[in-house]
């Protein structure tokens, strides 16, 4: 966008219409002043000279020649020329000697120009014709009147080409502003297109209309470059969190093709191989796993599910384990059968798990595991706590991240996978996922306010066999 | 030698999957339509039938699952899909299937419910007593002996070994006793169960029997009598 496409700005366009129309209002208004004055000023010298030339077509000749006679010495600069003339238009008397060259309406007001005293001068005149034959003519000097009319029609003028001015003026200057925020506008969004994510669309001090639309542009540009970085975050950690077991695969087979000989050893390199790409096999599926319950499509087959079941059913399938490890892991609810809400059944049950995995792969030998589902002031929710080492305030955020692993625990098996996992089906639920510091050990909740669950309904789904029948319907084929 | 048909479009896919079949002494056709199998498992009398859940030509696999069983072929069906969504699951299993398979999965996974399919046909339902080797197990009372000696086993274990003694000498992988035991569906990549069947086993081989778990490698278990 260069300067010469100023005339196509919207602003300058605009600017230029609304002077436009200020112009023809004020030249309106300008011309009915003009018109309205002009007409009675007009007026007024016209009542006034029939209203004194009356008198004199009432009176017999001699006399009006001798009033004239008088009058005329009393008017020295003939302001107001007057006389009367016989019917061929001689002179008889009067400060006038020869009728104005146009012809002469009689009774009617005209409008003349008589040089008079050297130069000439516009006059309103009026004549009538006397009963003899005798012409009676009176004027007045308008000069004064036309010197009005004058001012007001040069002021008129000025005030146009002054307001013009202005007006041209600031639709130039708005225009620019308009054309300069709109080239800033081009060059950030040219250098976003070429990369530069970071980039933002520039925005002037006022708040109008296009700054309204820049800031909501801004605000989209914020969520793409969050998303864009997340994006890469996630590509590099696949790609970093692969290459590990890619190139363990690699070094297995080659190792495998330089050493072995006998067809045992083959067997238990191919064995090593088929576990590695299983193992990236997995974290593939575990990615889209994320990315299919992410989606949404999942809630199609909700049911109604029993936290409590569910959590009850996590803690007796991880019992052995965690009895292996040396840690204790308990079950506990304040409110049993009250904690149902609509769901799948096996997201929640994985979800849980895998909370429950972690607590009790981060808890010392001798440490405690508790799961327990609550429901109180209209709450419902599962909270798994542990007195493990805990997960960092600052890290709270970024556990939920594909691929995340807290430092101390790079050493642990765990694709990092889980919490992103958990996060997605919470989310899914309508489930607020909490991390709260347990001192010592932590504690994750997931809960929900229930979905407008009236008493009625709540005492009918207080029965958990309805549940059991629907989880049981659900997984009947195998 | 057990027919299967295989309704699958994408020509690898059946490849493999008769590949897998083939290995474990499947005679495997394949059909890469709906109308195509339909003809063919009217015709023919499959032991099983592997369908596809999306087919190319307007007839899908639900409805060529659905129009056999009006047509009076009980042929176990197990259902291949790219959908997991639970609803899409018991969609296929209301419209006659035996069992549901989401793609991708492993060779073992198919070829061992394709068995059990198979075997759930040959043995009824109705017996009050499952016996493996000397191993024993009553129903009824929900009593477990080997060699005559009581073993107390919790709920889960019993029904653990309850699913392995109802198919003996088969594979029985990790997600088929998730599924049956815990009846929730998803692909366990803890090593829990292991540590389940190894209680299990622990309990069944006291006394320094010789083991009747064997553990299949990869992602299976197969309960034989001891030798």
């Amino acid at each position: 966008m260069r300067l010469t496409d100023l005339p196509s700005t919207t602003s300058f366009r605009l600017s230029v219409l609304f002077l436009a129309l200020f112009g023809v209002s004020s030249f309106l208004f300008f011309g009915f002043l003009f018109w309205q004055t002009t007409t009675y000023l007009n007026n007024y010298i016209d009542e006034r000279l029939e209203r004194d030339s009356r008198i004199y077509t009432l009176r017999d000749v001699p006399e009006v020649v001798q009033r004239m006679r008088t009058h005329a010495q009393r008017d020295p600069n003939n302001w107001r020329p007057f006389g009367i003339f016989d019917a061929s238009g001689r002179y008889i008397a009067g400060n006038l000697t020869t009728l104005p060259q146009r012809p002469v309406r009689f009774g009617e007001n005209f409008e003349f120009r008589l040089r008079w005293g050297g130069h000439a001068a516009p006059f309103r005149g009026i004549a009538y014709r006397l009963e003899t034959g005798d012409i009676l003519f009176f004027s007045e000097n308008v000069d004064a009147v036309h010197a009005f009319q004058d001012l007001l029609l040069k002021a008129m003028a000025w005030g146009g080409i002054l307001v013009l001015a202005i007006g041209l003026a600031g639709a130039v200057i708005t225009g620019l502003g308009a054309v300069r925020q709109i080239i800033g506008i081009t060059g950030a969004i040219e250098r976003i297109v070429t990369g530069d994510l970071a980039k933002r669309l520039p925005t002037q001090s006022g708040a109008g209309d296009l700054d309204r639309l820049v800031h909501v542009v801004n605000g989209m540009l914020d969520d793409i470059e969050r998303l864009m970085r997340e994006v890469k975050g996630v590509t590099d950690d696949i790609a970093h969190d692969l290459r590990t077991p890619l190139t363990r695969l690699l070094g297995g087979l080659e190792r495998a093709r330089r050493r072995t000989t006998s067809t045992e050893e083959y067997a238990i390199a191919v064995d090593e191989a088929i576990a590695e790409t299983k193992a990236v096999l997995g974290t593939f599926s575990a990615l889209l796993r994320i990315a299919e319950v992410e989606d949404g499509a999942r809630r199609a087959g909700f049911t109604t599910i029993d936290l409590g079941r569910i959590s009850a059913d996590v803690v007796e399938f991880h019992a052995p384990v965690a009895e292996e490890s040396g840690v204790s892991l308990s079950f506990d609810t304040d409110a049993p059968g009250l904690t149902q809400m609509s769901g799948d059944p096996s997201l929640m049950f994985e979800a849980i798990s895998n909370l429950v995995d972690n607590a009790i792969k981060f808890s010392p030998a001798g440490g405690c595991v508790g799961v327990r589902t609550f429901f109180y002031q209209d709450r419902i929710g599962v909270a798994v706590s542990d007195n493990g080492p805990g997960i960092p305030y600052h890290e709270r955020e970024a556990v939920l991240r594909r691929f995340h692993r807290l430092e101390k625990s790079r050493h642990t098996p765990g694709s990092g996978l889980g919490l992103s996992l958990v996060a997605a089906v919470a989310k899914l639920h309508g489930l607020t996922l909490m991390f709260d510091s347990a001192y010592p050990g932590s504690c994750v909740t997931l809960e929900r306010e229930p979905a407008e669950q009236s008493s009625t309904s709540a005492t009918s789904s207080i029965s958990p066999e309805g549940v059991e029948q629907e989880v049981h319907a659900i997984s009947s084929g195998a | 030698m057990t027919r299967v048909l295989v309704v699958e479009d994408d020509t690898q896919t059946a490849a493999e999957i008769a590949a897998a079949l083939g290995d474990h002494g499947f005679d495997v056709e394949c059909a890469a339509c709906g109308q195509d199998a339909l003809d063919r498992a009217v015709v023919d009398r499959y032991a099983a039938i592997v369908l596809d859940r999306m087919l190319p030509g307007g007839v899908d696999g639900l409805t060529v699952l659905s129009s056999l069983r009006g047509l009076g072929v009980d042929a176990p069906v197990l259902i291949l899909s790219a959908l997991s969504a639970v609803d899409e699951r018991v969609r296929g299993l209301r419209a006659g299937g035996d069992d549901y398979l989401t793609k991708p999965f492993e060779s073992l996974e198919l070829t061992a419910r394709i068995e059990v399919l198979l075997r759930r046909r040959a043995v009824p339902d109705r017996e009050t007593m499952l016996r493996v080797g000397d191993l024993e197990v009553d129903l009824l009372k929900r009593e477990v002996r080997r060699s005559g000696r009581a073993i107390d086993l919790l709920p889960r274990e019993y029904r653990l070994l309850e699913y392995l003694l109802r198919h003996p000498g088969q594979v029985i992988t990790r997600t088929m006793l998730f599924e049956e035991v815990w009846s929730y569906r998803y692909d366990q990549r803890t090593n829990v169960i292991d540590v389940h069947m190894g209680k299990l086993r622990r309990k069944l081989d006291d006394g320094g029997l010789p083991s009747m778990i064997q553990t299949v490698r990869g992602s299976g278990y197969i309960l034989r009598a001891a030798d």
